[in-house]
């Protein structure tokens, strides 16, 4: 059935993480059977829907062999830009406000990948250091000052608690289906055109698997790198207005942090750090279990202080049994590359 | 002639940090004085630059075989807060006799701590051949959730007086921290310079694969790399808890950028084999002088955060253009583009 649907056969990470996502759900659910309900899972929808826009943009640049940890800034950035933009001009759009933070937020990514491509550097330390500067340099120029669901823009505020279908709830609140979730799945499959579908797509994997012989082919290296990081700064400002519409509450301190967690799920999803490799489903099922470890955790009975153990334990011990089968495999091919 | 060129390009990191330093110290002198000059600031500066200089070492480290320990700050969290366990009085009883013996207690427990997490990564980068970042990354969270877990978010209190005492201790006017600082700094220089172990870790940076064919067991060298990192991250943490006599998880989350600065700063090169560690030392006392007088200015944190991000990349694009005047040209394409 799923390479029926899929034209292809699931990677072995992905088979992996379907088995660690129905366990923990039967888990779960035998626990406590309060997780079975539509509101549950509505609820990880909502919360994974920032997380999984940040983490299609990040695929893209993974599977380029780049990397990048400043994509939480660039929203924070962009996003904040947006809400001050909308508030100074009185224009009250949520158009507007994605418009503007999505540009911004190309603008910030194709700074990285200036640095990264014309200079040689190390797009890790690179992304580092622009997350810094993009994030302290909005914080000096815009202020850190935040805006409740009353002051920030009405046009956001609702953007956040529109819902696409929603069901009263027993208690007389209502629940829905947030409208984030039509628009993560747009944005995926508008990635999936471009990775699959476009000769642009097969250029990034080309660049990651070995940037030189891309280059030899004719590939140019640097239009393809400017275009993953624009990408991945572009998803990232939208991300940062969807979020401030999401909280119903504009912090800009709030987001800068989380890069690395997005990383994680990213790369126990099979995408690698040495390019070329990386599947948008894989990305989706690492950051369904990421969400699960961070928001489910209260159905067991066990506080929110046992996120961070717990994603940990999952992610060391995925990787160690990912990278020794792969270590195993090189020595098989005599390949020394990490010996 | 020929002698004086090849000193300047041998030593052209040393020197630049030199002036850098001298200079930031005639500016510093002019617009500060005496409120920069002071015995009380040079004594807390030592101490703040004797745990950033140990991550930063440990991250040099790192960065030196060709990888990176993004886990360093979480070391030190956990690390930090099993020792203010033990000193708390909780696990073991206090009175006025057997202080100074909890608090050696305490501090072995913390190094004990910082040098088990250390050989985690050692162990993952070694003989898993998980990447260094991967590998750093996931322990990173893992003993960030360790410390949450354990302490619920909470901050634990050292009971304990001996270790605070640690923190103002001087001998001969030099706060014993410092001292602690030079010593770990010698040992490790001496390590790199003149024993086979430290050869065996630039090569490893330089080339694994031809480290591997000359016979070096690079599985064991990065295991020590790793190892040695969380020593070093585990005897920051006594200072930090001596300093701050409690421990939270979450505490010293700047010195992560910072440290990476410094080793950049010091001429590590993120793809492996080159760097001095006497040159992380000046790095240090460079940065730490430029925080310590952004600290007198008042400046906001946001502040420091962008110049240490803009620091960072104007000294990284300024070795690109000076790159084509180095001596050793870099022949190795840089694995993560």
């Amino acid at each position: 059935m799923f390479s029926r649907l899929f034209h292809r056969r699931a990677t072995s990470m992905e088979k992996y993480l379907v088995i660690v996502v129905i366990a923990y759900i039967a888990l779960v659910g035998i626990k406590n059977p309060l997780f079975f309900s539509l509101e549950t899972v509505f609820d990880t929808v909502r919360s994974g829907s920032t997380m999984i826009l940040f983490g299609l943009g990040l695929l893209v640049v993974l599977i380029c062999g780049g990397i990048d940890v400043s994509f939480t800034a660039i929203a924070a950035a962009g996003g904040y830009l947006a809400v001050k933009i909308l508030l100074a001009s009185g224009i009250d759009n949520i158009l507007l406000a994605c418009a503007i933070a999505g540009l911004s937020g190309c603008l910030m990514g194709l700074v990285n990948a200036v640095l990264v491509h014309k200079y040689k550097l190390h797009a890790l330390i690179v992304t580092l250091g622009t997350q810094s500067v993009f994030y302290g340099g909005m914080a000096l120029v815009l202020g850190t000052k935040s805006y409740s669901a009353a002051e920030m823009p009405k046009s956001m505020a609702s953007f956040g608690s529109a819902n696409i279908v929603s069901f009263a709830a027993d208690d007389g609140s209502s629940y829905g289906l947030t409208v984030f979730f039509p628009i993560a799945v747009v944005i995926g499959v508008l990635t999936w055109f471009i990775l699959y579908r476009w000769r642009l797509g097969r250029e990034i994997f080309a660049v990651g698997s070995d940037a030189d012989a891309a280059s030899r082919i004719g590939i140019n290296v640097g239009l393809v790198r400017g275009f993953v990081y624009g990408y991945a700064g572009l998803l990232a400002g939208i991300t940062g207005v969807i979020y401030f519409s999401n909280l119903r509450f504009v912090n800009p301190t709030g987001l800068v942090g989380s890069e690395l967690f997005v990383l994680a799920a990213v790369v126990i999803g099979g995408a690698t750090l040495t390019g070329g490799e990386g599947t948008i489903l894989g990305t989706i099922l690492g950051v369904t279990v990421v969400q699960l470890f961070q928001n489910t955790l209260v159905f067991l009975g066990l506080s929110a202080s046992f996120n961070n153990f717990f994603f940990g334990t999952v992610l060391l011990v995925t990787l160690a049994t990912m990278y020794l089968r792969k270590r195993r495999a090189n020595r098989e091919n005599l390949v020394f590359g990490n010996a | 002639m020929t002698m004086d060129i090849r000193f300047i390009r041998r030593h052209r990191d040393s020197l630049m940090l030199v002036i850098a330093g001298f200079l930031l110290y005639v500016v510093l002198g002019a617009v500060l004085g005496g409120r920069f000059f002071s015995v009380v600031n040079f004594q807390s500066m030592a101490i703040q630059m004797s745990v950033l200089g140990l991550l930063s070492l440990a991250m040099s480290l790192a960065m030196l075989s060709g990888g990176i320990d993004l886990s360093i700050v979480s070391i030190a969290a956990v690390a930090s807060i099993a020792g203010a366990y033990v000193m708390s009085g909780s696990l073991i009883p206090l009175s006025d006799g057997d202080d100074v013996l909890v608090t050696a207690i305490g501090i072995i427990v913390i190094v004990i701590v910082g040098v088990l997490c250390g050989a985690v990564n050692g162990v993952l980068v070694a003989w898993f051949s998980v990447p260094p970042i991967l590998v750093t990354l996931a322990t990173m969270i893992f003993f960030s959730g360790i410390a949450l877990a354990v302490t619920n978010g909470n901050s634990v209190a050292v009971q304990a007086s001996s270790l605070s005492a640690l923190s103002t201790a001087t001998l001969a006017g030099i706060p014993v921290a410092f001292i602690i600082l030079v010593i770990a700094f010698a040992l490790v220089a001496f390590v790199l310079r003149r024993r086979k172990l430290g050869r065996r870790i630039y090569l490893v940076g330089e080339s694994v694969t031809s480290a591997r064919f000359s016979g070096v067991r690079t599985d064991v060298v990065k295991f020590w790399v790793y190892t040695v990192s969380g020593l070093l991250s585990g005897i920051a943490a006594v200072l930090m808890l001596a300093s701050q006599n409690a421990a939270r998880e979450g505490f010293g989350e700047s010195y992560q950028l910072q440290a990476i600065l410094v080793a950049v700063l010091a001429g590590f090169d993120p793809d492996g084999g080159k760097g001095r560690a006497w040159n992380v030392l000046l790095a240090v006392i460079v940065l730490q002088s430029l925080q310590s007088a952004f600290s007198i200015f008042g400046y906001s944190p946001f502040a420091k955060t962008f110049v240490w991000g803009a620091m960072l990349l104007i000294v990284m694009v300024l070795n690109y253009y000076l790159g084509s005047g180095r001596m050793i040209v870099r022949r190795k394409t840089p694995q993560h583009q």
